[in-house]
């Protein structure tokens, strides 16, 4: 069953009174529990079309369907709902916030949830400890190197349990082997709790890894 | 909100220089209101507490008319049994004295100069605790030494009940050249309009707050005043409470009682009759509304700057925790706390700090030149007013959130896609 629906999304950017294509005329299905890499050269389309699919960004024709639901008719306030219970992201500059601790980033991604504070900081040191970093769950993200601040962005993106995780580049900012070893783990959230996971790339180690290859070129989708 | 109040405050001091200068700002801008507002509510207690002390009293009693005819016709409006009154005025422990007052106006000759006069016949052992008379001091305008200052300023005090003696306002006493212990002559129409005189010895010469007063008053025993006047009645009682706070109460009890016991008498309150108190708190109050606004506005902007640096340097952090699934008006109220939080940290050091500045200065004492209208030098100190503190406090507060609206908005109409993009 599909999770992701796109259809026939166009998205332009205006420049300087010049329009400029994006994505165009997009279709793509996702089905649930997928490990699926979008591929493709930088400017290619591949962080739009994951905006569109995460409810930030919106296109400007078409429909994305995420869970059954037309995202089109929905307002601000209720895409900020969509995306607090079922998706979340994986940045390439990690993107954590500098004044918290590596636990606290995580319980952050959990304001949304109706728990106590002692279920939040519980759930937020298991999802560190399956990264293996509970030891660094005290230090701040200045104080841990780029692939650890990644684990602790993907315990992040984890511990709500969503849908989807959306990854943008997640391996761009990292040396090849802890790239490796960020998507394996990604690969193993994948499977134990079966999450669809949603990245973009171009590096074709972390392509050789996906369970579907989606090549995104010149705004155009080729399965 | 645990969470959110740990993020706003650790933000808050992500720049602790920038931060230090805020609160610093807000601070400053909390001693200064808590100062100005201590001061001038001090100078308007002395004021009061001076009036009352030296001419008013709290309450005075009149025979019914006085008030609307006893300019015209004052010996028409005496009261025949002030110790009627007086019996009735002890049944209120909250009065700590009444004297009786006999007021007229005539003509002191010393032989080579005439001026005109207002006398005050007073009843002497009662009014060296109801005025600030001969020997008593007051922390009211007094320099340096408040408690002893005396202000027969020249020769002595009031001795006796009826003796032929005055005491004569400083100003007067200058224009007449008058000496201490010399003899003067007053003159003035009885209360049936006879034409009557009376020697009487200069005892002392005293000085009072207003310049005006002691410009032409004169004091001198009741009794003796009486006799110039050919009278037994007084003209008015003069009640001194033992706080100022009562006044109302108490007025309004004695007028109820006058009421049901169908007495022939008038009351009128020490605030019906101080009118240039009344302006100069008006004035007082205004003065420090504006300080309140400038200051306000002062550090309005300083939050404002702060705030407004903060939400630029952390455009991809908005557009992180807005992809997270925080709502615009979750992000405008994390930034709307910090602002909060300043004003609250703010407030509450000016707070603690603006009772320290407070209560050393008030332990020293400023010196101040005589008031408008007065002679004499004073000292004022600083009052803690609780009201004073509770709303700057409140208001350090509020510019915090104010001074943060605009930011919180720009923070939350921001476009997560630009956001994440921004570097």
């Amino acid at each position: 069953m599909s999770i992701i629906e796109v259809k026939n999304v166009c998205k332009n950017y205006t420049l300087n009174k010049i329009t400029v294509p994006a994505l165009k005329n997009v279709s793509l299905d996702v089905a649930a529990g997928e490990f699926l890499a979008l591929a493709g050269p930088s400017g290619s389309g591949k962080t739009t079309l994951l905006n569109m699919i995460g409810c930030i960004d919106a296109p400007t024709s078409g429909e994305i369907w995420f869970d059954q639901q037309n995202t089109g008719g929905l307002d601000s306030d209720a895409l900020a709902d969509l995306r607090a219970q079922k998706i979340s992201f994986v940045f390439q500059n990690f993107n954590l916030l500098p004044v918290l601790t590596a636990v606290e980033n995580v319980e952050y991604a959990l304001f949304s949830k109706s728990l106590t504070p002692k279920e939040r900081r519980k759930r937020a040191e298991a999802a560190l400890d399956s990264m293996g970093l509970l030891r660094l769950a005290a230090h701040k993200p200045l104080e841990m190197s780029g692939g650890q601040q990644q684990r602790v962005a993907i315990a992040r993106a984890i511990v709500r349990e969503p849908l989807v995780v959306l990854a943008d580049e997640p391996t761009a900012n990292l040396d090849r082997k802890t790239g490796q070893e960020i998507v394996a783990l990604m690969r193993e959230c994948n499977r134990r709790q079966g999450t669809t996971f949603i990245f973009s790339t171009h590096d074709q180690k972390v392509i050789d890894v996906a369970g579907r290859v989606v090549s995104v070129w010149d705004g155009e989708v080729h399965s | 909100m645990r969470l959110a109040l740990r993020l706003a405050l650790r933000n808050i001091f992500r720049h602790r220089g920038r931060s230090l200068i805020t609160i610093s700002t807000i601070t400053f801008g909390c001693v200064a209101l808590i100062f100005v507002g201590g001061f001038f509510e001090d100078v308007s207690l002395q004021m009061r507490e001076a009036y009352i002390s030296s001419q008013l009293g709290h309450i005075q009693v009149y025979r019914r008319g006085f008030n609307e005819h006893g300019r015209k016709e004052p010996y028409k409006y005496l009261i025949d049994n002030p110790d009627v009154v007086k019996a009735l005025l002890r049944t209120f422990p909250e009065v700590q004295y009444a004297t009786s007052r006999l007021q007229f106006s005539g003509l002191l000759s010393t032989g080579i100069k005439t001026a005109t006069f207002i006398g005050q016949g007073i009843e002497v052992r009662n009014e060296k605790t109801v005025s600030r008379d001969p020997g008593e001091g007051t922390r009211a305008f007094v320099k340096k030494n408040p408690e002893s200052l005396p202000m027969v300023i020249e020769g002595r005090g009031l001795s006796d009940v009826g003796a032929y003696e005055i005491l004569l306002g400083k100003g007067l006493a200058e224009n007449m050249k008058a000496a201490i212990n010399s003899p003067v002559t007053l003159l003035t129409n009885s209360v049936h309009g006879a034409i009557n005189a009376l020697d009487v010895n200069i005892r002392g010469v005293f000085e009072t707050a207003q310049k005006d007063f002691d410009d032409i008053f004169i004091r001198l025993p009741l009794a003796t005043a009486q006799r110039l006047l050919s009278t037994r009645s007084v003209q008015s009682v003069v009640i001194k409470l033992r706080r100022t706070e009562d006044t109302e109460r108490i007025y309004k009890s004695l007028a109820r009682m006058i009421k049901v016991k169908k007495m022939d008498l008038e009351l009128r309150r020490w605030e019906d009759l101080a009118d240039f108190y009344y302006k100069t708190v008006a004035l007082f109050q205004t003065f420090y509304r504006v300080i309140r606004l400038v200051v306000g506005i002062v550090v309005v902007l300083g939050i404002f700057n702060t705030m407004n640096m903060s939400v630029m340097e952390r455009i991809t952090e908005i557009g992180t925790i807005m992809a997270l699934g925080a709502r615009r008006r979750g992000v405008m109220i994390l930034f709307l706390l910090e602002g909060l939080l300043l004003g609250c940290i703010g407030g509450g050091v000016g707070t603690i700090c603006g009772i320290v500045v407070v209560r050393a200065v008030s332990k020293v004492g400023i010196v101040m030149p005589p008031a408008p209208g007065t002679t004499s030098e004073w000292l004022a100190t600083v009052q803690i007013v609780p009201s004073i503190i509770l709303s700057t406090f409140v208001l350090a507060v509020l510019v915090g959130g104010i001074s943060s609206l605009y930011p919180a908005y720009k923070a939350s109409r921001l476009q997560i896609v630009e956001a994440l993009r921004y570097r």
